[in-house]
């Protein structure tokens, strides 16, 4: 079996050159890459409309506090553009088949509606689509159309249709089409396109599916859902962000004229902010794992409340402070000199009052009760594994451990190999983790399927 | 302060209840969520931590215990599925065996085959005592009245109606002395471990007076227990509280008013108060038996053998009392003596027992612990101190 010892190398059959790469997350960018630039080809295959993942909807990254799409942007275009990158979003893997070095892979290319070739990404067609859903990438803070770019900055930066909200079909054709109408290009959306089976054969797969965030509604105490400025973290990210619907400013959630929560850049901004800890890990009621991020991106959430509106209180509630890597300890003590409240105790409920948010905790270190009046309440929710690692685990008979991750051959000496051979893991679906792990791990990933494609052009020269 | 360290103390708590007082990490949920933790009374986390630490000395001067319900609101949150609200009922049964100076309630709490030996013993002494000094008259079977009823105080050979009920008065009271100093007796040294032996605080003789309103207050309404979220909890209790206390008073106090001859109209207040009553214990027992064999709701998920004992005690004496309430308007006069017999063979053994030594005994600490923590935090309030113990 390949096991740390025998470092994947014992291939018996011919090693196929090409790699197959699953998500096009910050991991699957950085693999994709690293294969590549050794001149081997890729197939990088991504479920949306774009390459990115959640690093993309970041404002800035711990603990440098860098501007995420700064450094991530050059790379998605860098994945786009490489030659030996055959980059299939909205894509998803249907079938395995084949043995370790000759993998035959089904992939099921969703149908786009727009002609990637032929779109010039000008935008005529979403100004007039009147169909409108929860953008993705926003974290359903604002609305995009049903024919839309996932963002700005999405390789390919190509548009796409959503046939769920898509007039045209969800009226069979009766209605709508204006896209095609108003489109400049000849031929470019095809509304009746349907989806594409494609067969690759590739020697190595690298699975690099990432994490979904844990579902903040499932705790109902802490009221996400009910009341508006219950935020989770990843909408208070594109609030933060100047990319995002309210161009960095920090707002209440309003209504719009038909009755959707959205972000306005106009809304008013909070006086105050708690963040909650630890929402949906380390609990035996939800995942009991601990998510490894929450503390360090909390921290980051507080510093840039701060940054946006200095006279703001920020309360931090927590269980324990885990700031364990290069330069998060500093981070931590830098965060609290900047005047955040750091509180020892978990929020047992949100209630609203009168329009402001009463937190009841517990001041561990203080031996008291709180009952805390913020008008913007945080939830650090956890990441959970993707959705369809079940049928991947299937598909590739690597074994999810009890919470869901990908089980790794060996948790100390081998964190990238599976027990099955051509098969390695990078990144969040191994396990929670961070930006600079994932990004070490899809190399180290990577390293592993250069060395056994090596290995057998050596042995073909021989 | 407390300096001593039983490091066995977990181990001796889990002799009380289920739980894991390990699985605690502090996060301070169970505290936060808890709508009876104050100021200065924080639980159930503060009290977990001083089983953690082996400080039983804090554990036995603390209140805490008694002032939570055990709604589960706690149990059911908890990020370690350590069981608070279990946990607390683990303490409080711990409690009571500390505050009981004859060590029986140890025994009764440790070992089921003493509780249950103690009650056989008790009732087996109630019926020599009935079958050898009160024996049924040869011609019992002509003591029925004009309506057909049995005139159940005159089916006792050699002794008249009055001196009968006479005798069993006096029984009652003999029985009410003996369990009301026993039971008074450890609330003394409920009250010496919590509030005279802690140095940190000293009431004034007023404050005792001003506050006593709580301590009624809080027996006849549970108050307190009605601020849990789930008040269905709060109206079950009641029902079982009010309607065993009436029971208690109409058959100790008024005993020579309510066990008469003649059978009363059914709108008579007597009988309506009597069957108030045992529609309240029968609802309550009904509820509880069913969700303590259900078992999904969390604070009746883990049953203790003095749980049981207590339900099935007063379960047969409710059950045996209606019998013999039907037994007496047919006018089965040999069946209602019988019965009166086992009636009281199961009443006398489940008061004696239970209220001074076991389950029943929180009736009296409850109220007191609420008392007890009204003193401290009336002082507290005086001095403007915030909080009253220091962090842990």
């Amino acid at each position: 079996m390949n096991s740390y010892s025998d470092n994947g190398n014992s291939f018996h059959n011919k090693v196929h050159p090409n790699t197959l790469v699953i998500g096009g997350g910050i991991a699957g960018i950085q693999a994709s890459l690293e294969v590549a630039k050794a001149g081997n080809k890729v197939y990088l295959v991504e479920r949306s409309g774009t390459i990115g993942g959640h690093m993309a909807m970041f404002d800035k990254t711990f603990p440098t506090l860098d501007c995420a799409a700064c450094i991530l942007t050059p790379k998605m275009v860098e994945v786009g553009q490489h030659v030996d990158i055959d980059l299939l979003t909205y894509s998803e893997v249907t079938e395995i088949s084949g043995n370790p070095g000759e993998f035959k892979v089904k992939i099921n290319k969703k149908a786009r509606f727009v002609d990637l070739d032929l779109c010039i990404g000008c935008g005529s067609c979403a100004a007039k689509c009147p169909g409108k859903a929860p953008s993705e990438f926003d974290s359903g803070t604002t609305l995009r159309k049903a024919i839309y770019i996932p963002f700005p900055q999405a390789v390919p930066n190509k548009y796409l249709i959503d046939s769920e909200n898509c007039t045209y079909m969800q009226s069979d054709g009766k209605k709508c089409g204006v896209c095609v109408k108003f489109c400049p290009v000849n031929d470019c959306i095809d509304l009746h396109a349907e989806d594409e089976e494609i067969i690759v054969v590739v020697g190595n797969i690298i699975m690099a599916t990432g994490f979904k965030p844990f579902d903040a509604k499932k705790i109902e105490r802490f009221g996400y859902g009910k009341f508006p400025n219950v935020l989770t973290s990843l909408e208070l990210e594109r609030l933060i962000n100047a990319g995002g619907p309210t161009e960095g400013k920090i707002v209440f959630r309003t209504q719009d004229k038909k009755g959707n929560w959205i972000f306005k850049s106009d809304g008013e901004q909070p006086k105050s902010a708690a963040v909650i800890h630890c929402v949906g890990s380390r609990d035996e009621n939800c995942n009991k794992y601990c998510s490894k991020v929450c503390c360090m991106y909390s921290l980051k959430l507080a510093h840039l409340i701060k940054e946006k509106l200095p006279e703001a209180d920020v309360y931090e509630y927590f269980i324990d402070m885990r700031a364990f890597g290069k330069g998060y300890e500093e981070f931590y003590q830098r965060i609290e000199s900047e005047g955040v409240h750091m509180i020892r105790g978990k929020t047992a409920t949100v209630k609203e009052n009168n329009g402001a948010l009463s937190l009841r905790s517990e001041d561990i270190l203080n031996s008291c009760l709180i009952e805390q009046e913020v008008d913007m309440v945080i939830l650090a929710v956890g990441l959970e594994p993707s959705d369809g690692v079940d049928e991947l685990s299937k598909m590739t008979g690597v074994e999810l451990d009890s919470d869901g991750w990908f089980v790794e051959s060996d948790s100390l000496l081998d964190p990238v190999g599976t027990k099955k051979q051509g098969i390695t893991i990078a990144g969040v679906c191994q396990g929670p983790k961070d930006i600079p792990d994932a990004v070490v791990q899809a190399s180290a990933a990577a390293a592993r399927v250069l060395q056994s494609i090596e290995k057998y052009k050596e042995v073909e020269t021989i | 302060m407390n300096t001593r360290v039983n490091p066995n103390l977990a181990k001796e708590l889990n002799k009380f209840g289920k739980g894991n007082w390990n699985e605690c990490f502090h996060c301070g949920n169970c505290t936060a969520i808890c709508p009876l933790s104050e100021d200065g009374f924080l639980f159930p986390r503060k009290s977990i931590r001083a089983i953690q630490m082996g400080l039983d000395e804090k554990l036995e001067a603390s209140v805490e215990p008694w002032l939570c319900y055990y709604c589960g609101d706690c149990s059911e949150t908890c990020p370690r599925d350590a069981n608070p609200g279990e946990l607390m009922m683990a303490m409080r049964r711990y409690l009571t065996t500390k505050y009981d100076v004859t060590g029986l309630s140890r025994k009764f709490y440790t070992s089921a085959i003493w509780e249950y030996a103690f009650i056989a013993i008790i009732a087996l002494l109630v019926v020599v005592s009935f079958l050898v000094f009160l024996p049924l008259r040869p011609d019992a079977a002509s003591m029925v009245n004009e309506s057909g009823g049995v005139m159940i105080n005159s089916l006792v050979a050699g002794v008249s109606p009055d001196r009968f009920v006479t005798l069993i008065e006096y029984g009652d009271w003999l029985m009410a002395f003996i369990v009301a100093g026993l039971l008074i007796s450890n609330i003394l040294n409920m009250f010496y471990k919590t509030i005279l032996s802690d140095k940190s605080i000293q009431i004034p003789f007023s404050t005792y007076i001003t506050e006593f309103w709580h301590l009624i207050y809080n027996f006849v309404t549970q108050a307190s227990f009605s601020k849990c979220e789930k008040k269905s909890y709060w109206i079950g209790h009641l029902l079982l509280m009010t309607g065993y206390t009436i029971m208690f008073i109409v058959v100790v106090v008024f005993l020579p008013y309510f066990q008469v001859e003649e059978v009363f109209p059914f709108w008579h207040w007597q009988r309506l108060l009597g069957y108030y009553a045992t529609f309240g214990i029968l609802f309550f027992l009904g509820m509880v038996t069913f969700q303590r064999l259900r078992k999904t709701q969390i604070s009746m998920k883990y049953t203790h053998a003095s749980d049981w004992v207590f339900i099935i005690m007063l379960a047969l004496t409710t059950i045996s009392g209606i019998i013999l309430h039907i037994f007496r308007l047919v006018g089965m006069v040999e069946a209602s003596y019988y019965t009166y017999i086992i009636h009281l063979a199961i009443l006398v053994p489940m008061i004696v027992i239970e209220v001074p030594f076991s389950k029943w005994s929180h009736l009296a600490y409850r109220p007191f612990a609420i008392y007890f923590s009204k003193l401290k935090l009336a002082v507290m309030k005086e001095k403007s101190v915030e909080h009253l113990a220091p962090a842990m």
